[in-house]
């Protein structure tokens, strides 16, 4: 097809090395990585806002860029955070507080070199990709504990303490839902999963859609949206854990937690949704893996207008009376639909 | 107390889980999709106040007769009377941050030398800016109606059944 360009093997010749390291420096700055990801963020929190207001009979962004209903908002935020001074609280621990939002970021750009973006359009591949991104996503909550402690405040502390019980109660059912897939497919490889369902034709999302509820439920909770807002919770404890950072280290851990959403989003888009399935050219896959994942993308910021808050009590009973049993249920369903998969 | 222990609580209906969340989100998406927000956008279009309304008193010093039954009426003190250096009586002046809006010095004033603007979303950055003194309250009343008759869109808000609030231009063309 005219379509396809094989833009990893042009480089790799142009510039003389090997398409391997070429391919792994690629993804994660990138595409499906860094810059992607910048865009789409900025576009999501706008997004989010504009979407909120929307649902409240409200304006929302508006008086930067009106042409495109403030859509460039966030550039300037953005612009603007960045060049802020860094305030570093007397009694913070400096290093710890400093470098675990940097350490945080940069686990999660391990796992935007693992979560394919297209046909072909990968960091590296792994018989074990999808444990790697799951590992990856995983350690940022040791981190977030690790800020909330070193910048000793009493919020973070607070926060520390909520993201503690999320991490147990949510990565459980994620986890959950996610051995279930590996179970369906009997693989723990991303690109492999994605082969199975083009050619078997049956996307995750029809053969198991309890996992696949689950898993969106789950990467609600652990990237703090709406329904589960327990670690940022705003009306209580300021920011949770981030509530003493400003500037660069703020804005990394804003974008910490769209950066898991985004991931989880790419990971549920080629776990379920078949990532790339109807096409086989480069341009039209990539096209369409940022378009489900752009979809529920902005169904997650959706929800925000639609729920209230939970509270702690009430998203463990749900977490671990509800849903933990519903994630045993759908090991069952893997066990029943495998055979469809070959 | 005995008989409402024996009694026995009516058990509220439960609610179905997967239902309620649908309908949730299905209520959600129409809004967005649907309705128009109800914001008004103040500095642009600004609302139409009554008649009656009581805004920011404005002075005219050729009608002043310096009789200062308004500085004697005026219940926060906020119209002083001062000396007008090559004026033989004495002239009010104002410091908005006092006036509370009553409108007394306008209704005992022999001569409507004061009167009842329809503005009341002035800012000013420092507290001393709003003191005026008589010289300067003439002023202000000169770009307040000035400010007035160039003023931005205005608007009547009206409450409407379907679509919640509407505003409608009062502007006559």
């Amino acid at each position: 097809m005219v379509l396809d360009i094989d833009l990893v093997g042009t480089i790799s010749t142009y510039l003389g090395l090997p398409p391997e390291l070429v391919r792994a420096v690629l993804a994660p700055l990138i595409y499906p990585g860094l810059g992607v990801f910048t865009v789409i963020v900025l576009f999501l929190i706008w997004a989010e806002r504009k979407i909120a207001a929307k649902v409240q009979l409200r304006v929302g962004p508006y008086y930067v860029s009106k042409r495109l209903h403030g859509a460039l908002q966030m550039l300037a935020d953005g612009i603007r955070v960045a060049f802020q001074e860094v305030i570093i609280p007397l009694e913070a621990e400096k290093p710890a507080y400093i470098l675990a939002p940097i350490l945080s970021f940069a686990a999660l750009t391990v796992a935007f070199a693992v979560v394919p973006g297209g046909p072909g359009i990968y960091g590296f591949s792994s018989s074990m990709s999808l444990l790697i991104v799951y590992a990856a996503i995983s350690v940022s909550p040791i981190l977030i504990i690790l800020m909330g402690w070193s910048s000793s405040n009493k919020f973070s502390y607070i926060g520390a303490g909520r993201e503690t019980l999320v991490t147990i109660a949510g990565e459980v059912t994620l986890l959950a839902s996610l051995l279930s897939v590996a179970m369906m497919y009997k693989s723990l490889d991303i690109l492999e999963i994605v082969e199975i369902q083009r050619q078997t034709d049956i996307i995750g999302l029809v053969a198991n859609p309890l996992a696949a509820l689950l898993f969106f439920i789950a990467a609600l909770l652990l990237t703090d949206r709406i329904p589960f807002d327990l670690v940022l919770g705003e009306q209580e404890i300021v920011q949770g854990p981030f509530t003493e950072y400003t500037g660069v280290l703020y804005a990394l851990t804003l974008a910490l937690d769209y950066g898991k959403l985004y991931v989880l989003m790419l990971l549920f888009t080629s776990l379920f949704l078949g990532g790339w399935a109807p096409f086989d050219s480069v341009i039209l896959g990539v096209v369409a893996v940022l378009a489900k994942t752009i979809l529920l993308l902005l169904l997650a910021v959706f929800l925000r207008s639609v729920y209230a808050r939970m509270r702690i009590d009430q998203v463990a009973s749900v977490f671990w009376g509800r849903l933990f049993p519903l994630a045993l249920l759908s090991f069952i369903i893997s066990a029943l639909v495998a055979p469809l998969y070959g | 107390m005995e008989n409402r222990s024996e009694k026995e609580i009516p058990s509220r209906k439960r609610p179905n889980l997967v239902k309620a969340h649908l309908d949730a989100i299905t209520i959600g998406l129409k809004t967005l999709l649907t309705r128009k927000p109800m914001t008004m956008m103040y500095p642009e279009v600004s609302e139409e106040w009554p008649e009656g309304y009581r805004g920011v008193i404005i002075y005219f010093y050729d009608k002043c007769i310096g009789c200062s039954l308004c500085s004697q009426i005026c219940p926060p003190r906020a119209i002083k009377m001062y000396k007008v250096p090559g004026d033989k009586r004495l002239r009010p002046g104002y410091d908005i941050g006092r006036c509370i809006f009553c409108g007394l010095c306008v209704e005992i004033c022999p001569v409507d030398a004061l009167a009842e603007s329809k503005v009341s979303d002035k800012v000013f950055d420092k507290l001393e800016q709003m003191v005026f003194d008589p010289i300067d309250w003439t002023f202000f009343t000169k770009d307040l109606q000035k400010e007035q008759e160039t003023r931005r869109n205005k608007v009547r808000v009206i409450i409407d059944e379907e679509v919640g609030l509407r505003y409608e231009s009062t502007v006559t063309k």
